[in-house]
């Protein structure tokens, strides 16, 4: 059977100080190409569409929606940079987790971001439990096989939600929701909750990685699991825990984005394309990066509307999508193993 | 990987003792075994189970396209909507507008489908995509084709084209009564025709490079295979065969739209049969094919008309798609070489 | 091991016998099989399971309810009574599965089919009805392309999407003349796939005849929009003073939502073909900020008595209040029965000239008797224009259909 290689996974790793400082020059002189060229699409849009009060709605509905898309992606790049796994039941994780969020809200009226404390943990055992039934041991180690379990999974989360709560799409209201003028643009509360619920998850999941013993023990096992099983590290574990944490994730990031969405079983779908291509943009594995990627992208959709109306947005993704695969694989903020 | 000759899954080893065929003999020989016992189905089976027949060979033209890239060569793809859509839209294009056969149609969705096949695989190769990247790659090509015909004015934007209904049976516009048998026999030649090309170019002279390539590209490479021009040349053949399919689709079903020619469930539908059946066997397209070919229908008939102890189930939407994905993720799970893949496995043992 | 994958192996086997053998039962023999005795048969399509399966279930029972009414009153009287059956398919909504169960129910002896809710599966059904000359009254479907090929055997209950969008760009000049606040300047915000677009561009095509100006016209891809905010900045930044929006629910929800923290300086918010505006779901969902929206759309005749006890008999059955959808499966099954009992014969090619010359009253808002014209289309199709007030959806134009008076503002505004 073919072992379809897809590189050595490219979870940051301390370098040796010149090295280091190499990388950095790298990372800065990269960072400020893209926000060069940002700077130039925004001022192109602004020339293509006259209202500067449309482009500045546009850059700050972009970042927003990009913290939403980053915050989604989070999980899913740290599957992916760890277990080596493309996992299409993500999108399906974050419906289940609505679901829940939703039923909660619903019978008990608790306020929708007390939900939390019982998502996390569900979808944290959901995604235990998916690891070592589904996909650890040989039956989840070829990339097809990965590809047709998730895909079966979401198939099976999906019409699950459906059988239980039916197809009717529901919503989630946050009480005491807000707006304000931010410069003649409106910001909604409840959007700026999502990307600051971002930035901190974001924080966390860094801190988790490179201050805990945990983080340390994950990042071996991604850069070297024959080697980290030798010095002691049970690998399937750190795994199992790695798809846990990640799901778990999705659990947060559907919680804070439950009111901003109508919730339906199949919504999953609408996310799951842009996060693959949020976390290939990160680098996978970067959880920083899918932050910044998450940003890019909802930029890059709000900028494709200017440009090309009566287009879908999604072109403009796919088309920097494709430009990244070809010319930094990596991701725009990852390292070459 | 020492031998990728796949004994069939029926007990063939006592039918031909003497002289020993080769390999590629024997598999032809069942091949047209399997074609001479389906002939006679269209006239047994009930008319809504010929469409069931019908769909299943559409399923094995595109398993068998897929499996030539991403079984035999290794290439994992996950846009192989892109060829099936060119192979429909171009087929269903020319008709339409300019009235051509289907038949010259589709061998211009083959050229179409192979040369975008050949623009993609040379970039993809020549920036050293692999596996999940390859994967991701491809699948954004196939979504961009689509997006790019729900605008086109000249593909009619995102209504489609429906085939113009002619009044009696014809061979050459590909078009007979709705029930006749044969449509059947139009796929049946198609996909009897595509799995004898993958049998015989597996065990070429440039199937084995590929199959070598994929194994270890770079020792083949050492020994002089020119691995750039035999990646090309599975694509293309694996896209040709896809677009077949696209374009036979079109002329059986009447319509095409893009989300019905570049979807990304089009895609998915190549690539489900293939791993059921067995990814890189000859006969796990067929097998994967007549399996999933038939499942959403049994799941569906299963669930109209339950048995007295499942009654309880009826009605409830979305149950036979969760039994749907059940079964693929048990026969993945306990299967993980696919069936034809296990079953060899077993065999050889 | 090697006994669970012998399990897994016979399973496999055991799948395939099943593949092959299939629903062998239902299917029946030949083409016309059954139709001669036994109840006459009438094949519903809908997408019972998947995305649109709420709709799909409702229009299903509301051919049921038909089928029972029919049945009460004493079924196909010009066949001595026999009774009316309904057989139901499953299209999961995609049009390859609608083309399978369409031949399905043909086979198994239906004399007519009912169906199917979206435009794509409807085009592929209407194919098989065609090559079957079996016909297909579609009680949901806006497409109108179907209608341009010169099929014999399809019909259409529902106006289609040019119908509706022209309706709503004459009601939109009536009703904002009435109010003394002529329009000027119309923006039109759409999804970007055949439903939307066809609507905007048949309403730009009806207000320019009018004289209303049309634009911006902005589009979105409503599979993936996750905000409109930026859009309907596009919009006020236009000034323009009525917004269209011709959307699905989900992203005319978000449309709703965007336009009240935006509050752009409009007039009116107009439904064209909307998914939502006209949805009891969307008042509650939308709350304060769909307040007053309008919608120019097919509906269930809310003027009718025998609409009201249709409904009401639905929410006993099944618990739930029966949408316009549902009623018109109810119309279209009213007009394949009439087509049974005026051809005396279930022989689909009879039953198909009957029906083409069909005279029913419709519970769905019509401008009288449901008609076909030559193409199949309904003549006296006709929409209605609905307003959300005081947390329900109100008929309020043209005033033979209204149940109270359009209130021609936006809620945001004074």
């Amino acid at each position: 059977m073919t072992e379809l290689d897809t590189g050595a996974p490219v979870v940051p790793e301390t370098a040796p100080p010149d090295r280091k400082a190499r990388a950095d020059k790298g990372f800065l002189s990269r960072a400020g190409i893209v926000a060069a060229v940002l700077v130039v699409a925004v001022v192109l849009a602004l020339v293509q569409s006259g209202s500067g009060l449309v482009v500045w709605q546009s850059v700050v509905t972009g970042i927003l929606t990009g913290g939403l898309y980053g915050l989604i992606a989070m999980g899913l790049t740290l599957i992916f940079g760890v277990l080596d796994i493309v996992n299409f039941a993500h999108g399906a994780f974050l419906a289940v987790a609505m679901f829940l969020s939703f039923g909660m809200v619903q019978a008990t009226g608790l306020h929708p971001y007390l939900t939390l404390v019982v998502a996390v943990p569900a979808l944290f055992l959901l995604g235990a439990a998916v690891h070592r039934g589904l996909l650890s041991g040989a039956g989840g180690r070829s990339l097809e096989n990965q590809l047709l379990i998730t895909l079966g999974l979401s198939l099976l989360l999906e019409n699950g939600l459906l059988m239980f709560f039916g197809a009717e799409p529901k919503t989630i209201a946050l009480p005491g929701d807000f707006q304000f003028p931010l410069l003649g643009a409106v910001v909604a509360g409840s959007r700026l909750y999502a990307f600051l619920g971002a930035i901190v998850l974001g924080g966390l999941l860094y801190w988790l990685l490179r201050r805990t013993r945990l983080g340390t023990a994950i990042r071996a096992v991604a850069a070297n699991a024959p080697g980290a099983s030798l010095v002691g590290i049970n690998v399937r574990r750190m795994h199992t825990l790695t798809f846990a944490i990640g799901t778990a994730c999705a659990g947060a990031a559907a919680v804070l984005a439950g009111p901003l969405v109508t919730v339906t079983p199949t919504l999953g779908e609408q996310f799951n394309i842009t996060a693959f291509v949020v976390v290939v943009l990160g680098g996978m594995g970067n959880v920083v990066g899918a932050l910044v990627g998450g940003l890019l992208i909802g930029l890059v959709e709000q900028l494709t509307t200017i440009y090309l109306g009566g287009q879908s947005s999604l072109l403009g993704v796919f088309v920097v999508f494709v430009l990244v695969l070809f010319l930094r694989p990596q991701g725009l903020f990852g390292r070459r193993a | 990987m020492s031998t990728i000759t796949i004994a069939a899954p029926t007990g063939s080893s006592e039918a031909v003792k003497a002289p020993p065929l080769r390999p590629q003999n024997k598999q032809l020989a069942i091949l047209a075994i399997l074609v001479l016992v389906a002939i006679p189905l269209p006239l047994i089976l009930p008319a809504a189970q010929g469409a069931v027949a019908v769909r299943i060979l559409i399923f094995l033209l595109m398993a068998v396209g897929w499996n030539i890239m991403s079984g035999f060569g290794g290439m994992f793809s996950f846009g192989h909507a892109a060829y099936f859509g060119l192979g429909a839209y171009t087929s269903a294009y020319l008709l339409v507008k300019h009235n051509v056969s289907p038949w010259i149609g589709m061998l211009a969705g083959m050229a179409v489908a192979a040369a975008v096949a050949v623009v993609i695989g040379y970039f993809s190769f020549r920036y050293k995509l692999q596996g999940a990247y390859f994967a991701l790659a491809t699948f954004a090509f196939a979504e961009m084709l689509r997006l790019i015909v729900t605008s086109s004015t000249f593909a009619n934007k995102s209504v489609g084209f429906s085939v113009p209904l002619i009044q009696d049976s014809s061979l050459w516009l590909i078009q007979f009564p709705a029930d006749s048998p044969a449509y059947f026999w139009v796929a049946l030649v198609l996909a009897g025709a595509a799995v004898a090309i993958s049998i015989v170019f597996l065990h070429s002279r440039a199937g084995r490079y590929v199959t070598a390539i994929r194994d270890d590209e770079l020792a083949a490479a050492s020994l002089g295979a020119p691995v750039l021009r035999h990646k090309l040349m599975t694509v293309a053949l694996s896209a040709a065969i896809t677009a077949v399919a696209g374009a036979f689709y079109t002329q059986y079903y009447l319509f095409v739209n893009p989300d019905l020619g570049f979807g990304s469930a089009i895609s998915i539908q190549a690539i489900v049969p293939v791993v059921i059946g067995g990814i890189g066997t000859v006969w796990g397209p067929v097998v994967g094919a007549i399996i999933i070919g038939s499942l959403t229908d049994v799941t569906a008939t299963l669930l109209r008309t339950p048995p007295e102890f499942l009654g309880f189930l009826q009605g409830r939407s979305g149950l036979d798609v969760v039994l749907y994905a059940v079964l693929v993720i048990l026969i993945v799970r306990l299967l993980p070489k696919g069936i034809v893949g296990t079953l060899a496995a077993r065999w050889r043992r | 091991m090697s006994a669970r994958m012998l399990v897994a192996g016979l399973g496999a086997l055991a799948l395939l016998a099943t593949g092959c053998g299939g629903s062998a039962p239902m299917g029946a023999g030949g083409a016309a099989a059954g139709r001669d005795e036994g109840p006459v048969k009438i094949g519903a399509l809908h997408p019972v399971s998947g995305s649109n399966a709420v709709d799909g279930l409702q229009m299903r029972r509301g051919a049921q309810l038909a089928v029972d009414a029919i049945n009460a009153a004493g079924g196909i009287k010009s066949l001595g009574g026999r009774k009316v059956e309904l057989v139901t398919g499953d299209t999961q909504g995609k049009a390859d599965i609608g083309q399978s169960e369409a031949q399905r129910l043909i086979s198994a002896g239906a004399v007519s089919l009912v169906g199917t809710y979206q435009s794509a599966v409807s085009t592929n059904v209407a194919v098989v009805a065609e090559r079957n000359r079996v016909p297909f009254v579609m009680d949901v479907t806006a497409s109108d392309a179907i209608f341009s090929h010169g099929y014999k055997y399809s019909f259409r209950v529902q106006p289609g999407s040019k119908a509706i969008a022209t309706a709503a760009a004459q009601y939109l000049k009536a009703v904002s003349e009435q109010a003394g606040k002529p329009v000027r300047k119309v923006a039109f915000l759409h999804e970007q796939s055949d439903f939307g677009s066809g609507a905007a561009d048949a309403f730009t095509a009806a207000a320019k005849q009018l004289g209303i100006g049309v634009g911006p016209n902005i589009s979105y891809d409503a599979t993936t929009v996750s905000d409109l905010t930026a859009q309907v900045t596009q919009v006020k930044a236009a000034g323009a003073d009525v917004l269209a929006v011709a959307g699905y629910y989900r992203d005319s929800l978000l449309a709703a939502k965007a336009i009240a923290s935006v509050k752009p300086d409009l007039s009116a918010v107009w439904g064209v073909s909307n998914g939502a505006y006209d949805q009891p779901k969307f008042v509650s969902d939308a709350a304060a900020a769909g307040n007053l929206y309008f919608s120019t759309n097919y509906h269930y005749d809310a003027t009718n008595p025998a609409t009201v006890a249709l409904r009401e008999k639905y929410q006993q059955q099944y618990g739930d209040p029966m949408r316009t959808g549902a009623v018109l499966s109810y119309d279209a099954v009213q007009v394949i029965a009439h087509g049974v009992e005026q051809a005396a014969s279930t022989d689909p090619e009879k039953v198909r000239d009957a029906i083409a010359g069909a005279r029913v009253s419709p519970l769905t808002v019509g401008r009288g008797q449901i008609r076909f014209a030559p193409n199949g289309d309904n003549r006296n199709a006709f929409p209605v224009l609905m307003q959300v007030r005081d947390g329900r959806v109100q008929q309020v134009y043209p005033p033979e259909k209204a149940e109270s008076r359009p209130d021609y503002r936006v809620a945001w505004r004074p």
